[in-house]
């Protein structure tokens, strides 16, 4: 009793350690930022005020491209959006007040755009890389152009002049107090996000969408979500920006400026909220020091970026941090008192699963060729085929990694022929990849985390601590079952090796307690005691499930171990079905595995 | 909203008076803002060996008001944010107690919101008219005053029938062709064209198109840098210099060099000064100008010339007001005049009255074919 | 056909072919390699410079050609080298850098030779008369440049064995190095290729445009609308995507006024990237 007592206080000084430790950025920050007009000058905070306001449209740009792996080129146009709407309101507000409250939608407005413009562009396309960079990109070149055009709107190439700061506080003095509060805010926001769940799942996204998606998280939606925060930001710095310089260009909305936003996120840090918002500050008045007493700085600071972009790519930050390579995300969340994990929300019952004569050609080859079977209940089901068969193929098709060009899929009596992973993931269905694919970056425990979550985690919960430390029985199973994972729960899953990894995905396959799993090889590249025990693990996770499993598997000796049916494919279409002792006799079988028939 | 303006910069003069100084005994400090960077660039280093040659002469004399000038320069080229940050630490940061400016109108705009009224402030370059801040004193050419003798002038020499206006579209672009359809249709000729192009523009095939097409014997050409070097070599290239003339007023000696003297048949440049006028004042200061930067100086062009002429109104109206604080700058500035090498200038409603110059081109560069003398600028400022 | 329209048709041709002329290198080096060369309208602009140094130092202007493909392929072999072959797996990284070579690239310009407007002559640049109309011989002779260097390098991909062995390449590499293709070789010389391109197009282009230190930022802009629309790796996607790019911008242009044909090209390769992002033509 008094041992647990102890137990309990020494978490939960944990836990406020672990507050504590996510704020300190923020408050080093804080502490630097009071003194500096103390100990410079109302001059010098006038001067850091302008890049403390581009340090915050920065850190929108590091968290899009250090957190979630996607590079946004043209940040200016929410920026500029921010700080043209915002000089309507603080020019309105002279007059009037009341209009103060209009600078919130001038806030919200260019992150609903991005929301908007983010949803539409990653509901098509999982590949959010270069080619949304293009599009962002050309934006903000139109934005501009508009910016220039439209000079009734925006005052044209001379800009929207005359704008005074918000009533009660004076640009070269009290503003800067503004200024600093907002980024020291922002840090703090971001710092607290990074170690709440939806941090985790931020870092999951950008190192392996795929595997996101197969767990049913809507990828498009939870990226779009935080290019709409990193709008806001954006708009944000922008406002802010509008009032301590008075004046709005096109400049404010340029490809220019986007990309001095990338350049201090890529110098700073970008995967460090605070290493962002001083990369924007430390550069940016360094140039601008720099600029007066030497002609050439901008090859300095060329020279600088391509020695950041190839030999440092975690800029500055990267440098002071004691971080491992491995550790993406702060892994003391281990600290978080456990507790029991909602439901999990997948479906009960196994869905039933029918192929109708699916097809499926790619480049002139003919992957699938008219593949109907169909599988109702629980039970492994074991596939086997000599290679090109189409196995793998009938998976991929079924979870919208490969398009279909002919039949229908049925899943719980739902169609589902082209709907992305993530819709099939969460009719209930599980897949474990036959190379196995886990996040490599992050931990083992929040590996399996991550797999908890799927179908469990909801709006809000996301942003709460409490998710780090979601426990359910099945989970406790998977660690007696695979001992090997409960030791190396700190590792980086990207150092196990392959045994091991096989059986982390396994186990992540099976924590969203799906009732439909598809198993491509699970036991590539193991040992026969390693396999052995593998599928011993599957039949003990598929009865305690209730679930339906499609087992694609080369080892006869372990599908005969499985006792279940058995499906053969042969060239995109399936050629006998029935238990293993009959299609070993089957003639058609013989001649395909011998190779007498092509 | 004016007393409101007062109490702001009263409040901010206040709190920026808490900010440290520099001041040596015996100089005057003045911020010199010309572009080092961006697209104006080029225009850096002529600007600043006259800004410099200008302080270097005024300090010969005995100095402004008896104190010998302390050049502080700044980057205009920059965005108008970044260009209000360096002028201000050169005003509130170094103690400059003057600023000459010559840049474009998007930094004048954050300069003139910054400064309110508090330190004089000379804007030197052509522009398109119209900033009557208080503490502002404009010297450069305006489109009335390029465009209101010399269109005329063009209509009885060469008896153009149709004219084509083609310029950039921002607001220098559309100020001078509004102006000068007024005194195109006032000459009884026609105005067939009236076109705006944005800066990006590289390929000007379709616009030289309609030019010929329209039957156009005259062209003013209201581009800027680039656009206006790319227009005009394609524009020879099409073979229309021998169909139309073109008037333009924003063509100086860079401009020219990158168009190149075999593009520029039948170019001519209305401007305030040319490095070839031959005045005696001004081959005094172009030999002054090549005596003290030697034969590898930066080319002299109207624009840095400007810079020059800034310093010589400052120093006109320091001696009329006898003092350098911006009221009674203001109460002086109007009737303020001087002789410098564009001849001789006087400050009327913020502006000046000045020589314009019409130059037509040759192997040898710009050749002044006319000379109007002591042109309104056309401008209503109150003072 | 009355002058007017020969005009117009010439003068739309000399777009296309300008066009197509200047996305040639990147649609080799992005096309074909996939990477992201940010400093391509750089190599354009290096080009130019060769004939404005070659004027300068009183040589005959053709040593510009022999010039810039010996800068070019200089730069580019250390670009390649150090710069983009550490750098293939993460196509970000490559972007940013060098998008850095290109703020290099144009600062050292700058240093050499100022900020300012530089001028080429070139004889050939008067009208000469075509039909109803003039047109400057110079611009017909581009055209005919463009067109027979197109072509040029569509036999050498589709008819030589090096070409035979980029495309190998270009399909799958793993496979081609297991044959024995020295991928890593290719690749380079694939990029030194590239960017020479790029040198020629700006070579050509000097006496007909304004040469100053920035113009390679729209060279670069315009290559990739170019290559995202027709599709990477074609000769069609090339042709497909000058063609509808510069089509588009000339006539909006000609309708609505330049401004709104530029804003037509964002707009259209907006939506290709999102509707279409490998083009009309692409290789996959």
């Amino acid at each position: 009793m008094a041992s647990s007592l102890v137990a309990d206080r020494a978490a939960a000084a944990g836990e406020r350690r672990l507050r504590g430790r996510s704020l300190w950025p923020a408050a080093a920050l804080a502490a630097a930022l009071i003194a500096l007009p103390i100990l410079g000058n109302d001059f010098l905070a006038y001067q850091v005020a302008l890049f403390l306001v581009y340090g915050i449209a920065t850190q929108g740009v590091a968290l899009c491209w250090g957190r979630l792996g996607f590079l946004p080129l043209g940040h200016g146009l929410f920026f500029g959006l921010g700080a043209y709407l915002a000089g309507d309101v603080l020019k309105a507000s002279a007059e009037q007040p009341a209009w103060l409250l209009g600078l919130l939608p001038a806030v919200l407005l260019p992150a609903l755009l991005a929301w908007v413009v983010a949803r539409l562009l990653f509901a098509r396309s999982l590949r959010s890389g270069p080619y949304f960079s293009l599009i962002t990109l050309a934006m903000t070149m139109l934005g501009f152009l508009a910016a220039q055009q439209w000079s009734g709107l925006t005052g044209g190439f001379n800009g929207m002049g005359n704008i005074p700061e918000p009533s009660g506080l004076e640009r070269f003095t009290t503003l800067y107090w503004l200024i600093a509060a907002v980024a020291v805010g922002t840090t703090a926001l971001l710092g607290t996000l990074i170690r709440r769940p939806i941090g985790t799942l931020w870092s999951a996204i950008a190192q392996n969408e795929d595997r996101m998606q197969l767990f049913g998280y809507a990828t498009d939606k939870l990226k779009a979500d935080a290019y709409g925060l990193s709008a806001l930001l954006a708009a944000l710095a922008g406002a802010l920006f509008a009032a301590h310089q008075g004046i709005v260009t096109p400049q404010a909305m340029s490809f220019v400026l986007s990309t001095e936003f990338v350049i201090w996120a890529a110098v700073g840090g970008k995967a460090s909220p605070l290493g962002a918002l001083l990369g924007a500050v430390l550069v940016g008045y360094a140039s601008s020091e720099l600029r007066d007493h030497f002609a050439s700085w901008e090859i300095f600071i060329g020279l600088l970026f391509i020695a950041v972009v190839r030999f440092l790519p975690e800029g500055l930050a990267g440098l002071s941090a004691r971080r491992s390579r491995g550790q993406a995300v702060p892994a003391s969340n281990a600290l978080v008192e456990a507790t029991t994990a909602p439901p999990a929300r997948a479906p009960k019952q196994v869905p039933g699963l029918e192929f109708n004569d699916v097809r499926c050609t790619r480049g002139g080859v003919r992957i699938l060729g008219g593949l109907s079977f169909s599988l109702q209940g629980p039970g492994i089901r074991a596939v086997i085929g000599p290679n090109g068969a189409g196995k793998t193929s009938a998976f991929n098709v079924m979870t919208g990694r490969l398009p279909a060009t002919g039949g229908r899929i049925r899943l719980a009596d739902q169609d589902i022929t082209g709907w992305p992973a993530w819709r099939v993931a969460r009719l209930g269905v599980g897949r474990k990849m036959q190379v196995p694919s886990v996040f490599p970056e992050l931990t083992v425990r929040q590996n399996l985390s991550v797999a908890v979550w799927a179908g469990r985690l909801h709006g809000l919960a996301a942003l709460q601590r409490a998710p780090h430390g979601w426990q359910t029985s099945l989970r406790g199973e998977m660690m007696e079952w695979f001992p090997e994972l409960s030791q190396s729960l700190d590792s980086p899953a990207g150092q196990l090796s392959q045994g091991h990894r096989q059986a982390l995905e396994f186990a992540m396959t099976v924590l969203p307690e799906p009732h439909l799993l598809l198993l491509d090889e699970p036991c590539a590249g193991l040992s026969p005691a390693e396999t052995h025990r593998m599928i011993d693990v599957i039949q003990r996770a598929v009865q305690r499930l209730g679930a339906g499993a499609l087992l694609i598997e080369h080892d006869l000796a372990a599908v005969a171990a499985l006792r279940g049916d058995v499906y053969v494919f042969h060239q995109g279409h399936l050629l006998a079905q029935g238990p293993l002792q009959n299609l070993q006799s089957d003639p058609a079988v013989r001649e395909v595995y011998a190779g007498a028939r092509k | 909203m004016d007393r409101r303006l007062l109490i702001q910069s009263a409040a901010a003069a206040a709190t920026l008076g808490a900010w440290p100084l520099a001041r040596a005994a015996g100089t005057t400090k003045v911020a010199v803002m010309i572009p080092q960077s961006g697209p104006a660039g080029l225009f850096g280093p002529s600007a600043k060996a006259c800004a410099e040659l200008a302080a270097e002469t005024i300090n010969a004399r005995g100095g402004l008001l008896g104190q010998k000038i302390e050049l502080l320069f700044g980057d205009a080229g920059l965005a108008p944010a970044e260009a209000s940050q360096a002028v201000l630490k050169l005003w509130k940061g170094s103690g400059a107690t003057a600023v000459i400016g010559m840049h474009d109108s998007a930094v004048r705009g954050a300069l003139v919101g910054l400064f309110k009224g508090q330190v004089p402030y000379f804007y030197t370059p052509v522009y398109e008219g119209g900033e009557c801040a208080k503490g502002t004193y404009v010297n450069g050419e305006t489109p009335q005053q390029q465009l209101q003798p010399v269109i005329p002038w063009i209509a009885s020499e060469r008896k153009p029938k149709k004219w084509y206006m083609i310029g950039n579209d921002y607001i220098w672009g559309r100020n001078t062709n509004a102006a000068a359809k007024g005194y195109i249709e006032k000459t009884g000729a026609q105005v067939v064209g009236d076109e705006y192009l944005p800066f990006t523009v590289d390929n000007f095939d379709a616009s030289l198109a309609r030019i010929r097409d329209s039957g156009a014997d005259a062209v003013l050409v209201s581009l800027v840098g680039g656009a206006s070097v790319g227009f005009n070599k394609a524009f020879a290239s099409f073979g229309l210099a021998d169909k139309a003339l073109r008037l333009g007023t924003l063509i100086e000696e860079n401009t020219l060099a990158g168009i190149g003297a075999a593009n520029a048949k039948n170019l001519y440049s209305s401007a305030g000064y040319f490095a070839n006028v031959t005045t005696p004042a001004a081959t005094a200061f172009a030999s002054a100008y090549a005596k003290r930067f030697g034969p590898q100086a930066p080319a002299l062009n109207g624009l840095a010339e400007s810079a020059y002429e800034g310093f010589l109104m400052m120093e006109a109206i320091a001696k009329k007001a006898g003092s350098l604080s911006a009221a009674k700058l203001d109460a002086a500035c109007e009737g303020a005049s001087y002789n410098g090498p564009r001849g001789a200038v006087t400050m009327k409603a913020r502006h000046v009255e000045q020589d314009v110059y019409v130059a037509d081109v040759t192997d040898k560069g710009f050749r002044v074919v006319k000379t109007f003398s002591r042109v309104s600028s056309g401008q209503t400022c109150k003072v | 056909m009355d002058g007017g329209t020969l005009l117009h048709g010439l003068n739309l041709i000399y777009e296309l072919a300008t066009l197509a002329l200047t996305t040639l290198g990147l649609a080799v080096v992005f096309g074909l390699l996939g990477v992201m060369n940010m400093a391509h309208g750089e190599f354009v602009m290096l080009g130019a410079y060769s004939v404005v140094a070659v004027q300068q130092w009183g040589l005959p202007t053709l040593v510009a050609f022999p010039l810039a493909i010996v800068v070019c392929s200089a730069l580019g072999w250390v670009v390649e080298r150090w710069l983009i072959r550490p750098l293939y797996a993460r196509p970000f990284d490559t972007l940013l850098a060098t998008w850095a070579l290109a703020m290099l690239m144009r600062k050292v310009v700058e240093a050499i030779w100022g900020k300012g407007f530089r001028n080429v002559e070139d004889a050939l640049t008067v009208a000469m008369p075509i039909g109803n109309t003039a047109y400057p011989a110079y611009r017909l002779g581009l055209i005919a440049l463009a067109v027979v260097l197109i072509g040029a390098l569509f036999l050498w991909y589709r008819r030589t064995n090096t070409g035979l062995r980029v495309r190998a390449m270009v399909g799958n590499p793993t496979l081609a190095q297991a044959l024995g293709i020295d991928t890593r070789k290719l690749a380079s010389r694939t990029f030194i290729v590239g960017v020479v391109l790029a040198g020629v197009s700006g070579v050509m282009l000097a006496p007909l445009i304004r040469i100053e230190p920035n113009i390679g930022v729209d060279y670069l802009l315009d290559a990739f609308f170019v290559l995202v629309v027709g599709g990477l790796g074609t000769l069609a996607g090339l042709a497909g995507g000058v063609g509808i790019i510069g089509g588009a911008q000339a006539l909006v242009s000609s309708m609505a006024g330049q401004t709104n044909g530029y804003a037509t090209v964002l707009i259209i390769s907006i939506l290709f990237l999102w509707l279409r992002p490998d083009g009309i033509f692409s290789r996959r």
